[in-house]
């Protein structure tokens, strides 16, 4: 395996750093394009909110959807996007709170406002989640099975959904 | 077990990498059907997803790195082991950083979202999810065996060491699938879409472990139940070059002249490894000769070769043959090891000639290129295939410096070879060699796809 000329060398080193940059920059493009997605009226409710001033809601990344101009209020159809932010639950080493997007009376997504963090409960809440969201959003409702070793996030989360949509309904 | 038909297109790897770029698109839209826009909203779960989706992309380049390295014959008809070797060693630098970027990116992105610092939500990861600690094994071992295939690294090891370490990553891939479905997002949850594409994630894992079993593993000891290959002698050829003669059933079935075998002996010091060897004349029916320059301890084992050694082959690989010819003339370039085949292409084509396949009064040349006389092997069958004129031989001895031009050169050639424009060269040697006879060419204006290449880089 003798080694051929340098620059031969150069040429392959510089194109592999492409290449990983390449499926790099793929990833994050892909990201981006999908939070892009987002529904325009995702910070607009028009249904009453219960968002607590502790709330510290995550800003959006892509500018149009939640700048001031955002302020174009669509029609109110039963097929238009709104949010509820459900109340902030105390399961004893943190607090759960979620925030529901509601196509009509369909639930579309479930967004985490605050999870608890710290050591062990933060990393099991982290864990929790995305296995929470997929049985709510399968469901379409807050009545779903705890997720095994982390039954109290997984209350805290079903009780501020169900709180969530109870300021939908009304 | 039928030589490989020479297709020669650029299509066909398109084809190749057209499917292969289907399978990552794949992968791609499972991520994007599975996640909703508004949970990648804001910066922790951005860089949480960004980090999902390199992990997915990175699970599945590791996956076809495996593949290219099978030896499915689809892969072998339509691009050739050397190439697809090529393919995965370039590869292999952006997977394995790919997989690092991955679990950087999702410990920051937890990280973020948990308001905690990075190095103790690595942990926290590390030590409470499950089946952390076997991922964070097998990248470990990803990363050394990246590590060890780059040019310095490579070089202090033996051949033997570099190579079952890297089999190891068959384990490191192993270790690394059970965090995919017990921890990843597009894979947990009792709902039935997850249900499925665990299911579904799992059976692309075990369809590539069952290719590599059958066409590495069971394919190559098959073809030594029906073929019973042995080493029948070891002959010395010239300095530190030696001829394995194998005996066995239907040889001529294992491939043509120009092609290589993967050759393993089934004797104490030679189990452990399979070397790219190749054919240096055309097969008979029951008679195979290879021929190995020295370059390494286990090359150099070679000559210790007692006869009666079963030795299990796989192949044939490789597209440098006859079939590949679009010109009446031909040249043959040699230099080192690249004597094996240049030789028997010497004879295939010369027979093919003789036979009324080929054109004739088109002679044959070779230019053998060695640094010294004593380097030469084979020269006494070349001299033999000159005499019976249907080839010419021309040997080009003596080191640069010394004779003070360089034989391969584009004036050189052009002068040795008049009309080299409009013949096929088929050139084989180290890769120092076949860039500058590449160079030379390039400068004679000889087009691409007249200009055959094996390199011994393997």
């Amino acid at each position: 395996m003798k080694s051929i000329s340098t620059d031969r060398q150069r040429l392959r080193t510089r194109r592999r750093q492409l290449g990983f940059a390449g499926l790099l920059v793929g990833c994050i493009a892909l990201v981006e394009v999908k939070a892009a997605t987002a529904p325009a009226t995702h910070r607009i409710t028009l249904g009453p909110s219960t968002t607590t001033a502790t709330a510290p809601v995550q800003r959006t990344a892509t500018a149009p959807s939640t700048s001031v101009g955002g302020g174009a209020r669509p029609a109110s159809r039963a097929s238009v996007a709104r949010s509820a932010t459900g109340r902030p639950i105390d399961i004893g080493y943190g607090i759960v709170q979620v925030r529901i997007v509601l196509q009509g009376t369909r639930i579309t997504d479930v967004v985490p406002l605050q999870l608890p963090s710290g050591g062990r409960s933060g990393s099991i809440a982290s864990y929790a989640v995305p296995q929470l969201r997929s049985e709510v959003l399968a469901a379409q409702s807050p009545n779903i099975d705890t997720v095994s070793g982390a039954s109290y996030t997984s209350e805290g989360y079903a009780r501020s959904l169900q709180s969530a949509l109870d300021a939908a309904r009304s | 077990m039928e030589p490989s038909p020479a297709w020669s297109s650029p299509a066909a790897h398109l084809g190749v990498r057209s499917v292969l770029a289907v399978g990552a698109l794949a992968v791609v839209g499972l991520w994007w059907l599975d996640t909703s826009a508004g949970s990648v909203v804001g910066l922790g779960a951005t860089v949480t997803s960004v980090g999902r989706v390199a992990g997915l992309v990175g699970a599945y380049l590791v996956l076809v790195q495996i593949l290219l390295m099978t030896r499915l014959p689809w892969f072998e008809r339509a691009v050739g082991l050397s190439r697809l070797a090529a393919w995965h060693r370039g590869l292999g630098t952006s997977v394995v950083s790919l997989l690092v970027a991955h679990v950087l990116l999702i410990i920051e992105g937890y990280a973020l979202t948990e308001h905690h610092a990075s190095l103790a939500e690595g942990w926290t990861i590390l030590t409470t999810f499950p089946d952390m600690l076997k991922a964070a094994a097998g990248l470990g071992l990803f990363l050394l065996v990246a590590a060890t295939s780059g040019p310095r690294l490579r070089a202090r090891l033996s051949y033997e060491g570099w190579y079952w370490l890297h089999v190891s990553a068959y384990l490191a891939v192993a270790m690394t699938f059970f965090h995919q479905i017990s921890t990843g997002a597009d894979f947990v949850g009792s709902d039935l879409r997850h249900r499925a594409t665990r299911l579904l994630w799992t059976a692309i894992y075990l369809s590539v472990a069952a290719a590599v079993l059958w066409w590495r593993v069971a394919r190559p000891v098959r073809g030594w139940l029906y073929h019973r290959l042995v080493v029948e002698a070891v002959v010395p050829e010239a300095d530190s070059v030696v001829s394995v003669h194998l005996k066995g059933r239907n040889t001529n079935a294992l491939g043509r002249a120009g092609q290589f075998l993967s050759v393993r002996f089934l004797t104490p010091g030679h189990f452990g490894t399979a070397h790219p060897y190749s054919l240096s004349a055309p097969p008979t029916g029951s008679r195979l000769r290879l021929t190995v320059k020295a370059a390494g301890d286990h090359t150099q084992a070679l000559a210790w070769l007692h006869p009666g050694v079963p030795v299990l082959a796989d192949g044939p690989f490789g597209r440098f043959t006859v079939r590949e010819a679009t010109q009446p003339g031909i040249v043959l370039i040699a230099g080192g090891s690249g004597i094996a085949p240049i030789r028997a292409l010497a004879e295939d084509f010369s027979r093919a000639q003789a036979h009324g396949y080929r054109r004739r009064g088109h002679e044959i040349v070779v230019l053998y290129r060695a640094s010294r006389r004593e380097d030469l092997a084979l020269a006494s069958e070349l001299d033999q295939l000159h005499r019976s004129q249907r080839v010419v031989v021309r040997y080009l001895v003596g080191r640069r410096a010394e004779l003070g031009y360089d034989p391969l050169a584009a004036d050189s050639l052009h002068r040795l070879v008049p009309d080299i424009t409009g013949r096929d060269i088929f050139t084989c040697g180290p890769p120092g060699m076949v860039n500058a006879v590449e160079e030379s060419l390039a400068r004679l204006g000889v087009p691409r796809r007249q200009h055959h290449i094996e390199e011994f880089d393997l």
